[in-house]
């Protein structure tokens, strides 16, 4: 069969020569869908990369209100250093809460001065050994009868407890939207991609059809007939992919580092697994354009 | 080595272009189809390549029940069936050799195979000096000899040959028929459909006539025919 992979590639190059308005066309519209693929892909990758290190960190915060009896506070602080789940408990009072919002919001003075008494509540910082049953332990204390004397917020309990589940449900959200956007993006380029190849491959088909027949009296299987027609198509997606991986490997090299500047304390980074895994797929996606839209045309254009 | 047992042929809704044909024909055999224009020749030529499939009746080329035969099994009918066409049906852009070579390419043949078959069919069709010339450098009767070549590179078993001589002058026609005899000679079966009179009465082989779709005569050491 040596010989026949030359025949292919001689073919399908001259091919895509021949037509190659057709051919750009279909090479771009799978480089620009691929593209998104992957970019949305990326994303994905960091913003769950920024909720694994949000989850490394996360702790529940439990308001209480001012004038709380101590020893109910004592009492509750107790309770909660006995759980399996907790394993520290930290007390900050009205004026630590204070300071630090100060130092968070050095930047803008005009706010703080223009509070006259401090609006902040005490609170009890807990820590647990697993960031996984954060939402378990919310539901413990909330059942909890010395949380609800001494929380903030007694009339609706629920507000008086932050816990970083919050912010992780909130950036899954984001990326939910992202990926509906995303998919209904890349399926309208996909199909205009399926279009342009159908379309490289019906003039190929054309522009050869003597040879065509001539392969057919003399008895070319068919799959030899198809093969140039299908390395076609896959050729041009894969040059699509090749080029899309490019640009989001440019993309990665110029703006992550800016992005970790700006986003100090987060995780900015794509791993070169994520990067190899993202290719693969990219690659993958593209054979399988490739392969549709070639074959589509052949089976409306090309009778065997 | 050709059996048709009662075959038909509609073309849409029309009337039929072939009726209750019963043709045998043997191994090594050289046959002429004749009949006028629109007599169903053509229909019965690609009745055998299966390029057509009958609306009715059997086939069976080469031992091979072609009615029935699945559709990825046509190409491996057709490298046991050359054929040949009143309009060569020769690639512009290629040379005498690789027009031939291309042929072999196709189903898969080696280099080796390919750099020793097609110059020696090429000198059984008398073209040894033309193997680098290019169709629209070659005369008529020149550009049907590659095609020949071509049909003939991978030794099949079946020649057809549909009009070959109808765009030749009787002389070329001559020398193209005494091709087609010497290929027969080496033992392949022939089959050339033709209504060139002179060239059938001169040559005394087997001849099947048709006429409106049904075979009138079938006569061995024949003629084109009486009268008209
Ligand atoms: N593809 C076709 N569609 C419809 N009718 C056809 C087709 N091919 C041939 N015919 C009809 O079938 C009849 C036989 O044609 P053909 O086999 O070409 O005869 P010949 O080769 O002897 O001239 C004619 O009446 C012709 O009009
Ligand atoms: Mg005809």
């Amino acid at each position: 069969m040596a010989i026949n992979v030359g025949y292919f590639i001689k073919e399908s190059v001259t091919s895509f020569r021949r037509n190659w308005v057709m051919s750009l066309g279909a090479v771009i519209t799978i480089y620009l869908s691929l593209l998104l693929v992957g970019l949305s892909m990326v994303t994905g990758y960091l913003v769950s990369e920024v909720v694994k290190s949000v989850e490394d960190k996360v702790s529940i915060q439990i308001f209480l209100k001012d004038g709380a009896a101590t020893a109910d506070v004592e009492a509750l602080q107790g309770w909660l250093l006995r759980d399996e789940l907790v394993e520290a408990v930290n007390y900050v009072s009205k004026e630590q809460a204070l300071e630090r919002f100060k130092e968070e919001m050095a930047g803008s003075p005009e706010i703080i001065d223009s509070m006259r008494e401090n609006p902040l509540p005490a609170s009890l910082d807990v820590t647990l050994n697993d960031p996984r049953t954060v939402q378990e332990m919310v539901e413990r204390i909330k059942a909890q009868e010395l949380f609800v004397q001494v929380c903030d917020r007694p009339d609706d309990p629920e507000q008086s407890l932050k816990y970083g589940q919050q912010i992780v449900d909130r950036l899954f959200a984001f990326t939910r939207i992202v990926r509906l956007v995303g998919v209904v993006f890349v399926a309208m380029l996909a199909s205009v991609s399926l279009i342009f190849i159908n379309n490289t491959i019906r003039l190929a088909i054309y522009a050869r059809r003597k040879e065509i027949g001539i392969m057919r009296l003399v008895g070319a299987s068919n799959s030899f007939i198809r093969a140039p027609f299908l390395l076609e198509g896959v050729l041009q997606s894969l040059l699509g992919a090749g080029i899309a991986i490019l640009t989001i490997v440019a993309i990665q090299a110029a703006v992550l580092p800016r992005l970790q500047e700006a986003l100090p304390f987060l995780p900015v980074d794509v791993s070169t697994a994520a990067m190899l895994q993202l290719s693969a797929v990219l690659l993958g996606a593209g054979i399988l354009i490739g392969l549709l839209g070639s074959g589509f045309a052949l089976r409306r254009y090309l009778k065997v | 080595m050709i059996t048709m047992r009662k075959v038909g042929k509609t073309y849409g809704t029309d009337k039929p272009a072939l009726h209750d044909v019963d043709v045998d024909i043997e191994q090594g055999e050289f046959v002429f189809l004749v009949g006028h224009s629109g007599s169903g020749k053509s229909t019965f030529i690609r009745l055998l390549q299966r390029e057509l499939l009958p609306s009715r009746g059997q086939i069976v080329v080469a031992g091979q029940d072609i009615v029935k035969l699945k559709n990825w099994k046509v190409p491996y009918l057709r490298r046991n069936i050359g054929c040949v066409f009143q309009d060569f049906k020769l690639l512009p852009n290629k040379t005498s050799y690789e027009n031939v070579a291309f042929a072999l390419e196709v189903i898969g043949r080696s280099k080796h195979v390919i750099r020793t078959q097609v110059p020696e069919v090429l000198r059984l069709v008398g073209l040894e000096d033309k193997m680098e010339s290019y169709p629209d450098e070659l005369s008529g009767g020149e550009q049907q000899r590659v095609s020949i070549a071509r049909a003939f590179v991978n030794r099949p078993p079946i020649l057809l040959a549909d009009e070959p001589t109808g765009n030749l002058d009787p002389a070329t026609s001559l020398g193209i028929m005494s091709l087609f005899n010497r290929i027969n000679k080496t033992g392949t079966t022939v089959l050339v459909a033709t209504h060139d009179r002179e060239m059938v009465d001169s040559m005394r082989k087997r001849v099947i006539a048709l006429e409106n779709g049904y075979v009138v005569r079938d006569q061995h050491r024949g003629v084109y025919g009486y009268g008209d």
